[in-house]
C-alpha cells in the first residue's frame, strides 16, 4: 500500500517537473534572437546563409521543437544546464553556489512559522470565544495583508539606517571570516520579515480547524467519559493537524514566490535573487536553471509534507488512496 | 450583526480609495510626472502634502496616479482569470467523467508551480507595458477560480431544480447560464475578490523588482522600487505612503471577503 501511494505521489511530482521544464524550454525557444548568431557572437554578421544552415544542422536547430526539447531534457537530467550568458560559467555550478543560502532561508522561516503558528493556533483554538481566539482572527488578516517586501523596506529604514545595528543587505561581510554569528546577523531581517507576514495566517487556519474538530461528537463523548483533558487535546490536535498540513502544502508555491522578492530586497544571494537578476539581464540559460531548481524545491517539499500527512493519517495508510 | 457593520465600513474604505484614484487629476495640484529639481527630497508638509521624490515629483499625485495603474492592472487581470476559470471549471464540472479527471489532474500540477515564477519567465522576453502584464497575471491566476466553479457545478448538477429543468427539456445553455452559473455567483464573487488582492500583490511585487510596469508609468510597486534607495538616505516618506495604500487596500479586500465568506464553505480557502 505504502509503495503504491508513494509511487502515485512521485508520478505527480514528475508530471509537475515536466510541465515546469517544458515551460522553461519554451522561454528559451521564444527568446528573441537567432541561436546560431548568438553562438558566434560578434562574428555573426560574417556568416553567409549556407554556413548558418550548417550550424543549424550541427546543433540540431533544424529539427522539430519537440525533438529539440527531448534532447535538451536528456541533457538536463544529466545535470548539464548549459552556460550562463553573462558569467560564462556552467549554470549548474552557479545554481549550486546559491542553493545553500536559499535552503537556509527557506528552512529557518518554515521552521519558525510552523513552531509559531502551532503554538498560537493551539492556544487560540482551544479557548473558543476568548480574547486570544478573537484577537488572532483579526491580527492574522492584518499581518497577512502587509506586503513582505514593504515590511522589509521599513525594517531596513529602521534597523539599518536609523539604528545601524543590522546590515541592510547581503549574505555576509565582504572579506570577513564568514562565521556563523556573522551569517545570523544577515539572516535576521529577511527571515523576520517572512515569518512575521506568514505566521498569522497559518496560525489562523490551525485555530479554525481545531475549533471545527472540538465540536465533533467524539470529543463530547470523551469528555463525558472523563478522559483526561491532556489526552483529549492531543487527539484534537492530531486530527486538526491534517487539514493544517494540507494548507501548508497548498500555500508552499506562493510562499516560495514571496521569498523570491524578499531575497531580492535584501540581496540575499540565493536562487530567487539569481532568477530575478537573470530576468533583468536576459540571461536565459541561467533563468531556465533557476526556474527548474525552484520547481524541484517545491515538488520535494510537497512530497515531504505528503509523507508527514501520510504518517499522521491512518485513513490514508489503510488503503483509502485517492 | 457586528460583521455587517464591519463589512459596510470596509466597503466604504475601499470605495474611497477607488474614487480617489479615479479622480486623481482633480485631487492633486501637481502633475504626477512633473519634475522639479529645486525641490528634491522635500519632506511632507509645506507645498507638497506627502513630500517629493528623487526627481522632485509630488508623492501625493504619484500615489493617486499609481493607484489608478495598480488597480487597473489588477482589475483587468482578474477579469481575464475569471473568464478562463469559469470556462475551465465549468467544462470540467459539467462534463464530468474522464474529462473532469484529466482536467483536474492537470490543474493540480499547475497549482504547485509558483505563479510568480511563470510570470517572471514571461516578463523576461515580453517586457511589455501594463496591458501585457495584466494579461499575464490573469492567465496565471485562474486556477482557484476554476476549482471553485467546478465544485459548485458538481454540487448544482445534483440539485433538484436542475434535474427538474433537465426533465422539462430546458435547453442546455439555459441550464448552464440560468441555473448553474447564476447559483455559483456568490462563491465566484468571493474567490474573485481574493484574486483581486492577489493580483495587486503580484503587480506590486513585480514592479518593485523593476520588471513590472515600465518605470515611466507610476504605480505603487514602481514607487517602492525607487524607495529602496531613497530610504537609505533617510527619505522614508517615499516608501511609507505607497506601502500604506497597498496595505489598506488589501486589508479592506480581505476583510470584505472574510465577511462574505460562508463559514460552512471552508473549501473556498485556497
Amino acid at each position: 500500500m505504502t509503495v503504491k501511494w508513494i509511487g502515485k505521489r512521485m508520478m505527480m511530482g514528475i508530471i509537475v517537473l515536466l510541465i515546469v521544464s517544458f515551460l522553461s524550454f519554451f522561454i528559451m525557444h521564444a527568446a528573441p534572437g537567432d541561436p546560431a548568431a548568438a553562438f558566434y557572437g560578434g562574428n555573426a554578421q560574417t556568416l553567409n546563409a549556407a554556413e548558418k544552415e550548417r550550424i543549424s544542422r550541427v546543433f540540431s536547430l533544424d529539427r522539430p521543437v519537440i525533438a529539440q526539447y527531448g534532447t535538451w531534457l536528456a541533457e538536463t537530467v544529466k545535470g548539464n544546464l548549459g552556460v550562463s550568458y553573462k558569467e560564462g560559467r556552467p549554470v549548474s555550478t552557479i545554481l549550486m553556489e546559491r542553493l545553500p543560502n536559499t535552503l537556509l532561508l527557506f528552512g529557518v522561516t518554515l521552521f519558525f512559522i510552523s513552531i509559531g503558528s502551532i503554538w498560537l493556533g493551539t492556544t487560540a483554538g482551544m479557548k473558543e470565544g476568548s480574547l486570544w481566539d478573537k484577537g488572532l482572527s483579526t491580527v492574522s488578516i492584518v499581518t497577512s495583508s502587509i506586503p513582505a517586501f514593504w515590511l522589509g523596506i521599513l525594517f531596513i529604514s529602521f534597523f539599518a539606517v536609523k539604528l545601524g545595528v543590522l546590515p541592510s543587505s547581503g549574505t555576509g561581510d565582504i572579506g570577513g571570516e564568514g562565521g556563523f554569528v556573522d551569517k545570523l546577523r544577515y539572516l535576521f531581517m529577511p527571515a523576520a520579515v517572512i515569518i512575521l507576514t506568514h505566521v498569522g495566517i497559518y496560525a489562523r487556519f490551525l485555530q479554525e480547524s481545531i475549533k471545527v474538530e472540538s465540536r465533533n461528537y467524539y470529543v463530547t463523548v470523551a469528555r463525558a467519559n472523563g478522559v483526561a483533558e491532556q489526552v483529549i487535546r492531543k487527539g484534537i490536535l492530531r486530527n486538526a493537524s491534517i487539514p493544517y498540513l494540507n494548507y501548508i502544502g497548498m500555500t508552499i508555491p506562493s510562499f516560495v514566490g514571496g521569498s523570491i522578492i524578499v531575497e531580492s530586497l535584501f540581496s540575499w544571494s540565493g536562487l530567487g535573487q539569481l532568477t530575478v537578476k537573470a530576468v533583468v539581464t536576459k540571461d536565459f540559460p541561467l533563468l531556465m536553471g533557476g526556474i527548474l531548481l525552484t520547481g524541484l524545491i517545491v515538488v520535494v517539499s510537497l512530497f515531504v509534507i505528503d509523507l508527514i500527512t501520510y504518517s499522521l493519517n491512518p485513513r490514508l495508510r489503510k488503503g483509502d488512496v485517492r | 450583526m457586528k460583521s455587517q457593520k464591519a463589512l459596510i465600513s470596509w466597503c466604504i474604505v475601499l470605495g474611497i480609495i477607488v474614487l480617489m484614484t479615479i479622480f486623481a487629476s482633480f485631487l492633486s495640484s501637481y502633475e504626477p510626472n512633473d519634475m522639479n529639481l529645486d525641490e528634491v527630497y522635500s519632506s511632507p508638509g509645506g507645498g507638497h502634502l506627502l513630500g517629493t521624490d528623487h526627481l522632485g515629483r509630488d508623492v501625493f499625485s504619484r500615489l493617486l496616479e499609481g493607484g489608478k495603474v495598480t488597480l487597473t492592472v489588477a482589475s483587468v487581470s482578474v477579469l481575464v482569470s475569471l473568464v478562463i476559470g469559469v470556462l475551465y471549471g465549468g467544462i470540467s464540472g459539467y462534463v464530468g467523467g474522464l474529462v473532469d479527471t484529466v482536467m483536474m489532474r492537470f490543474l493540480e500540477a499547475l497549482i504547485t508551480i509558483p505563479s510568480l515564477i511563470i510570470i517572471l519567465a514571461f516578463q523576461a522576453f515580453m517586457q511589455g507595458g501594463m496591458w501585457s502584464m495584466a494579461l499575464i497575471i490573469g492567465v496565471t491566476g485562474w486556477l482557484v477560480t476554476a476549482r471553485i466553479v467546478r465544485s459548485e457545478f458538481i454540487r448544482l448538477k445534483d440539485a433538484e431544480f436542475v434535474k427538474m429543468a433537465i426533465m422539462f427539456g430546458t435547453p442546455m445553455w439555459r441550464i448552464i447560464s440560468g441555473h448553474m452559473l447564476r447559483n455559483s455567483i456568490p462563491a465566484i464573487f468571493v474567490v474573485t475578490l481574493f484574486n483581486f488582492a492577489g493580483a495587486i500583490f503580484i503587480e506590486v511585487s513585480l514592479s518593485f523588482l523593476g520588471i513590472g510596469v515600465p518605470p515611466a508609468i507610476p504605480s505603487w510597486g514602481n514607487m517602492l522600487y525607487y524607495a529602496q534607495n531613497d530610504i537609505l538616505i533617510g527619505a522614508w516618506w517615499i516608501g511609507v505612503f505607497p506601502g500604506i495604500m497597498i496595505f489598506i487596500t488589501i486589508l479592506a479586500i480581505n476583510f470584505i471577503g472574510e465577511a462574505l465568506k460562508d463559514p460552512e464553505r471552508r473549501r473556498l480557502d485556497a
